[in-house]
C-alpha cells in the first residue's frame, strides 16, 4: 500500500523553480532514497511535505488522506516526523527532554494538571521519561541522557534528531542529510542502523543524502532529482548505471573513486610545469603564535609558499588549520613570529592592509553577501582599482554562472556558492588566494568540479594555499604539503610523495589520534575497543582507516593497537 | 536544568521566607507608611518581572507591554469595588481581562518574530497607555484625571480605611503568599510537559512545528498566562495604594519592567522577587538620599540612568542575568561534589 504519494507538485521562489512537477510513491515499510545535486530541490521537497513550505500545485497524500491543508503539528499527529539538515535539536534542553517532547505534544497535556502537579499529570511524566529512554536506549544515547542537547557534538545532535523523531512513534520519517558531518564508518553504522530502526520502530523512511555510500546501502528504492525535476527512480542497483543520473550526479563521483589512477600521472606532469622557485617565497611564515582567549591554539608554525605554487594544508579537525589562515591574513592577531609577504612584513598588520597587498582569503562559509546578486558580487573584485569589471573571465571558467548573473547569491546552492567566491577571487588576481574548506557540505561531482578550477588560478599567476578535509582531492592538485598535529606543522614535502606514501600522513594522524586515546582513556577509563568508537566523533576518516590497515597489516585490533601504542607512550613514526 | 525541580522550588521559598522577614527586622524608626508601601509594591512588580521571565525567558516571546496587562487588571479591579462589587470578584475580573488581552496580543505573535513583535507590543502599549488609561472619554474604566479611589472595600479581612503600617505589612505577606504559589506553579509547568512545548517553541519553532506542538495554541496560551500573571500583581495596587491612576502602567514601566527581567536574569523565577524589590527601592533609596521622601520624580530619573547603566554592565559581565549567572555557577560548583551529583534514574 503506498503510504505517502506526492502528485505533480510544483514550488518557485521568486521565479526560480525549485521543484517542477515532482511525483513520488512511497511505500509501506519502504526506505525510499532522494538524491541529487545540490540545489536539486530535496530540501524544499521535505519541507512541503512536513508542511513547513506549501506547494504552488501539486497534491500530497499520507494514508490515502490529502494533507496539504494540514498544519505541520497535525501531520506530525498523522504519523510524520522528520530530521533537519542544519541541525534543529532544542539546544537548551537536555537530551532526554528533547526526547520527551514529541510524546508530550500527542498526548495532550493539560497544562493545569502540570502546573498543579497533579496526580494523573505525574503518572504522565513518569510515562513520558520512561518511552523517552527506552528510545535512547535503542539508539545508544542513553549515557547522554542528562546532557544539554546543544552541548554535544554534532554527530550526536545528528542521532538525538533521529532519537526524538523515533519517540513520535511516526508511521514515517523525513531524513535530511543524516550523514552530513558524519565520516565513512560512522555512515557504514549510520545504513545499518537505519536498516535495524525500521524494523524495530516500524516505520518507512524517505532519505536525502550526499553520499551515495549511505544511500546504496540503506534505501531500497531511489528517486533522482536534479534542478527541481525528477530525472530518474529505480533500484539503486538500477539507477547507479542510469547514464542520465551518472551525467548529473554519479558521473563525476565515479571519476572520483578512480581519482587514484588518473592522479599517479599528474604529479610528474606537474613537476614539468612548475615555474622555476626564486629565492624568495612569496609567503614566509616564522615561528608564528596565535590563540583565542589567552589559550594558544597554534605554536611556532613556520611554512613557505612560493609563487605561483598550491600548498595543501592537511590534518585532524582543531589541528589549527583555520587558526593559521587567519592569523596569516591578520583577522586574528599573532602572539609571536613573523610574517613576510611579497617581500613586506606584514605581522599585525590590519586584514584590509594585508587583502590591498594582493592576499585573498575565502572563508569557511564562502563569506558571500546573500542579498547581491551574482553580477553585483563580481563586480564588487573592483576593489582593486579597475573603474568597470570585465566578467569574461569569471564567466568563462564558471560557465553556468552566465544564466544566473542576476540572482541572488543567498538563493544558489552551495556549490554554485563557492563557484562565485572563486570567480570573484579569479577576477581580483591575488597574489596569494587561501582557500579554507571549500569542499565542505557539496557534493563530490560539485568538488571535483571545483577542484578542476583550482589549476586555473596557477595559470593566471596566482598562488593558492589550501585547507582541505578531502586529503586525496587536495594532495592530488598541490605541488606542496604541510600536515598540521596539535597546533604545529607535523609533516611537510611534496604532495606527490605524500600521496604514494599514506603512511606519512597517518603517521602524523596517529599522532593525533595517541594523544586523544590517552585523553579519553585517562578521562573516562575507555576500555581500548570502545576508543576507536569515542575517536569518530573527533577525527575524520582517513585516520582511521590509517589506524585500520596498519592494524590489518598487522593483525591485531584497531582498539587493541590504539592501547597499545599508548602503552609504548609515544607516538607513531 | 542541572538543579533539580525540587531544589528549586525550596531554594525559591527560603528566599521568600527571608523576605517576609524583613519588616519584623526593621527598626522602629523605619516602620512608616512610605516603607511599608514601597515593601508591598514591589511584591507588585515582582510579578511583572516573573509575567517577563515566563513569557520571554521561558518561551522566547518578547513583549513590551506587561505594564499595560497590570494595569488594565489595576483599573477594572478599582472600578468594580467602586461599583459596589467586592474586592476578590473585582480582581477576578480584572485578571481575567489582562488574560483577554494577553491572548488578542498574542495573535500578532502567531506571524511576526523578534523586533516586529517588540514593536506591534509597543504599539498596544502606547495606545493603552494615552488612550484607555488616560482619556476621559474611558472615564468609566479609567476613572477619570485623578484615577479611582478605593476606600470601601475589604479583601480577606484586610480593610482599606486603614492604610497604616500593619495593613501594608499584612498586604505584603498576603502577596508573598500569593506569589509562592503562583512561582511553584510556574516552576512546574516548566518541568512537565506543557513547559517543555513552551521552551521547544523558544529554542526551534519549526522543530516544534514538525514535532506536534501547536504553535498557534502554545503561543496564545503563552501570552495569556503572562498577561494573567501581570494582572494578578495589577489587581493588588489598589489593596497597597488605596488609589490607582494610570501612572505606573505607562509604556515607560513596560520598558523598565524588561530590562529589570533581563538584568536579574530572564530565565530564573527568583530573581522576579530581586527585580521587584530593585524596581520598587532603589528609586526610593536615591529619592530618600538625593532630596528626601517628597521628590520620587527625582529619584525615577536617576533609578533610569543607573539602570541602563548597570544594564549595558550586566550584559557584558553576567550575560544570564545577576542571578542566573550566580545560580549557574553555583550548580556548577555543586556538580562538582559527588554527592550533589543526581543519581541515574533507573530504567522502570
Amino acid at each position: 500500500m503506498s503510504l505517502l504519494s506526492v502528485k505533480d507538485v510544483s514550488l518557485s521562489f521568486g521565479g526560480v523553480r525549485a521543484l517542477d512537477s515532482v511525483s513520488l510513491e512511497l511505500n509501506q515499510g519502504e526506505i525510499l532514497g532522494l538524491i541529487g545535486p545540490n540545489g536539486a530541490g530535496k530540501t524544499t521537497l521535505f519541507n512541503c511535505i512536513s508542511g513547513v513550505l506549501r506547494p504552488d500545485h501539486g497534491q500530497i497524500r499520507f494514508e490515502d488522506q490529502p494533507i496539504l491543508r494540514l498544519k505541520p503539528h497535525e501531520r506530525a499527529q498523522r504519523g510524520i516526523a522528520r530530521t533537519f539538515q542544519d541541525l534543529q535539536v532544542w539546544h537548551s534542553m537536555t537530551v532526554l527532554e528533547n526526547c520527551q517532547l514529541p510524546f508530550d505534544a500527542l498526548s495532550g497535556r493539560s497544562t493545569i494538571a502540570d502546573a498543579l502537579r497533579l496526580p494523573w499529570a505525574n503518572q504522565v511524566e513518569r510515562e513520558s521519561i520512561e518511552r523517552a529512554r527506552a528510545v535512547l536506549h535503542s539508539l545508544d544515547l542513553l549515557e547522554h541522557s542528562e546532557r544539554l542537547a546543544g552541548d554535544l557534538p554534532v554527530g550526536l545532535q545528528r542521532r538525538v534528531e533521529i532519537a526524538r523523531a523515533l519517540a513520535m512513534k511516526p508511521k514515517l520519517i523525513l531524513l535530511d542529510e543524516p550523514a552530513s558531518g558524519l565520516d565513512a564508518d560512522e555512515t557504514n553504522a549510520l545504513a545499518a542502523a537505519l536498516n535495524r530502526i525500521r524494523d524495530k520502530f516500524n516505520v518507512s523512511m524517505l532519505l536525502v543524502d550526499h553520499d551515495m555510500s549511505l544511500v546504496m546501502r540503506a534505501c531500497d528504492y531511489l528517486y533522482v532529482l536534479d534542478f527541481g525535476e525528477l530525472i530518474s527512480t529505480g533500484r539503486p542497483e538500477r539507477v547507479r548505471e542510469d547514464p542520465r543520473v551518472i551525467e548529473a550526479y554519479l558521473g563525476a563521483a565515479a571519476e572520483a573513486t578512480t581519482e587514484a589512477e588518473t592522479v599517479k600521472a599528474r604529479p610528474k606532469k606537474k613537476l614539468e610545469v612548475l615555474p622555476p622557485v626564486s629565492p624568495q617565497p612569496l609567503l614566509e611564515v616564522k615561528d608564528m603564535s596565535a590563540g583565542y582567549g589567552g589559550i594558544e591554539v597554534i605554536r611556532g608554525i613556520s611554512l613557505t609558499v612560493g609563487r605561483g605554487e598550491i600548498v595543501a594544508c592537511i590534518g585532524a579537525n582543531g589541528a589549527g588549520k583555520t587558526t593559521t589562515l587567519r592569523a596569516i591574513s591578520g583577522i586574528l592577531r599573532t602572539n609571536r613570529g613573523k610574517v613576510t609577504f611579497d617581500g613586506k612584513d606584514i605581522t599585525r598588520k590590519a586584514p584590509e592592509a594585508i587583502v590591498r597587498l594582493g592576499m585573498v582569503h575565502i572563508p569557511q562559509g564562502r563569506g558571500l553577501f546573500p542579498q547581491l546578486t551574482v553580477a553585483e558580487t563580481l563586480r564588487l573584485a573592483s576593489y582593486s582599482g579597475a573603474a568597470s569589471v570585465d566578467l569574461t573571465p569569471a564567466l568563462d571558467a564558471f560557465p553556468m554562472l552566465k544564466t544566473r548573473l542576476n540572482q541572488a547569491v543567498g538563493t544558489l546552492s552551495g556549490g554554485q556558492q563557492q563557484m562565485v567566491a572563486l570567480a570573484r577571487a579569479l577576477l581580483v588576481q591575488p597574489k596569494l588566494l587561501f582557500l579554507d574548506e571549500m569542499s565542505q557540505g557539496l557534493a563530490p561531482a560539485v568538488v571535483q568540479q571545483l577542484f578542476e578550477r583550482i589549476e586555473l588560478f596557477r595559470k593566471s599567476g596566482t598562488s593558492v594555499f589550501l585547507v582541505e578535509q578531502f586529503v586525496d582531492s587536495a594532495l592530488a592538485i598541490a605541488d606542496r604539503a604541510y600536515v598540521f598535529e596539535q597546533g604545529s606543522v607535523a609533516v611537510e614535502g611534496p604532495a606527490s610523495v605524500m600521496r604514494r606514501d599514506r603512511d606519512v600522513i597517518a603517521g602524523a594522524y596517529l599522532g593525533t589520534a595517541v594523544a586523544m586515546a590517552e585523553v579519553s582513556s585517562n578521562g573516562n577509563g575507555h576500555h581500548a575497543s570502545a576508543l576507536l568508537a569515542d575517536l569518530s566523533i573527533k577525527l575524520p576518516a582517513e585516520l582511521k582507516r590509517a589506524v585500520q590497515e596498519r592494524a590489518a597489516s598487522e593483525g591485531k585490533d584497531p582498539g587493541e593497537m590504539i592501547a597499545e601504542l599508548l602503552a609504548a607512550g609515544g607516538r607513531a613514526k | 536544568m542541572i538543579v533539580g525541580r525540587r531544589g528549586r522550588i525550596v531554594a525559591g521559598l527560603l528566599s521568600l521566607l527571608v523576605a517576609a522577614l524583613v519588616p519584623l527586622l526593621l527598626p522602629v524608626g523605619m516602620q512608616n507608611l512610605a516603607i511599608g508601601g514601597a515593601l508591598a509594591v514591589s511584591v507588585l512588580y515582582a510579578f511583572g518581572v516573573l509575567s517577563v521571565v515566563v513569557l520571554t525567558g521561558y518561551v522566547g516571546q518578547v513583549s513590551f507591554c506587561q505594564a499595560t496587562f497590570m494595569g488594565i487588571s489595576a483599573l477594572a479591579t478599582a472600578a468594580l469595588v467602586n461599583h459596589g462589587l467586592n474586592y476578590f470578584a473585582s480582581a477576578a475580573v480584572g485578571v481575567a481581562l489582562s488574560f483577554a488581552l494577553g491572548i488578542i496580543v498574542g495573535i500578532p505573535a502567531l506571524r511576526l518574530r523578534g523586533i516586529l513583535l517588540a514593536v506591534v507590543t509597543v504599539g498596544v502599549a502606547l495606545s493603552f497607555d494615552y488612550f484607555f488609561f488616560q482619556d476621559a472619554s474611558f472615564g468609566w474604566f479609567n476613572g477619570g484625571l485623578s484615577g479611582w479611589k478605593v476606600e470601601e472595600a475589604t479583601f480577606f479581612g484586610l480593610s482599606l480605611n486603614n492604610l497604616d503600617f500593619d495593613h501594608l505589612i499584612k498586604v505584603y505577606w498576603l502577596l508573598l503568599a500569593l506569589f509562592a504559589v503562583i512561582a511553584v506553579a510556574i516552576v512546574n509547568l516548566h518541568d512537565s510537559g506543557s513547559g517543555r512545548r513552551f521552551r521547544a517553541i523558544r529554542d526551534s519553532e519549526v522543530a516544534a512545528a514538525t514535532m506536534g506542538v501547536d504553535l498557534t495554541r502554545y503561543k496564545l496560551l503563552a501570552f495569556g498566562i503572562s498577561a494573567a500573571i501581570a494582572g494578578v500583581g495589577g489587581a493588588f495596587f489598589p489593596l497597597v495604594e488605596g488609589a490607582v491612576t494610570h501612572d505606573p502602567f505607562s509604556f515607560f514601566h513596560s520598558l523598565t519592567l524588561a530590562a529589570v527581567a533581563v538584568l536579574v536574569g530572564i530565565r530564573f523565577i527568583p530573581a522576579a522577587i530581586l527585580g521587584g524589590v530593585f524596581l520598587q527601592l532603589f528609586p526610593y533609596a536615591i529619592a530618600k538620599l538625593e532630596q528626601g521622601l517628597n521628590h520620587q520624580d527625582i529619584g525615577l530619573t536617576w533609578f533610569n540612568a543607573v539602570l541602563g547603566a548597570l544594564l549595558v554592565f550586566q550584559l557584558i559581565v553576567y550575560p544570564d542575568g545577576v542571578w542566573g549567572s550566580q545560580a549557574k555557577q553555583t550548580s556548577h560548583a555543586l556538580s562538582k561534589l559527588p554527592v550533589a551529583r543526581r543519581p541515574v534514574r533507573a530504567v522502570q
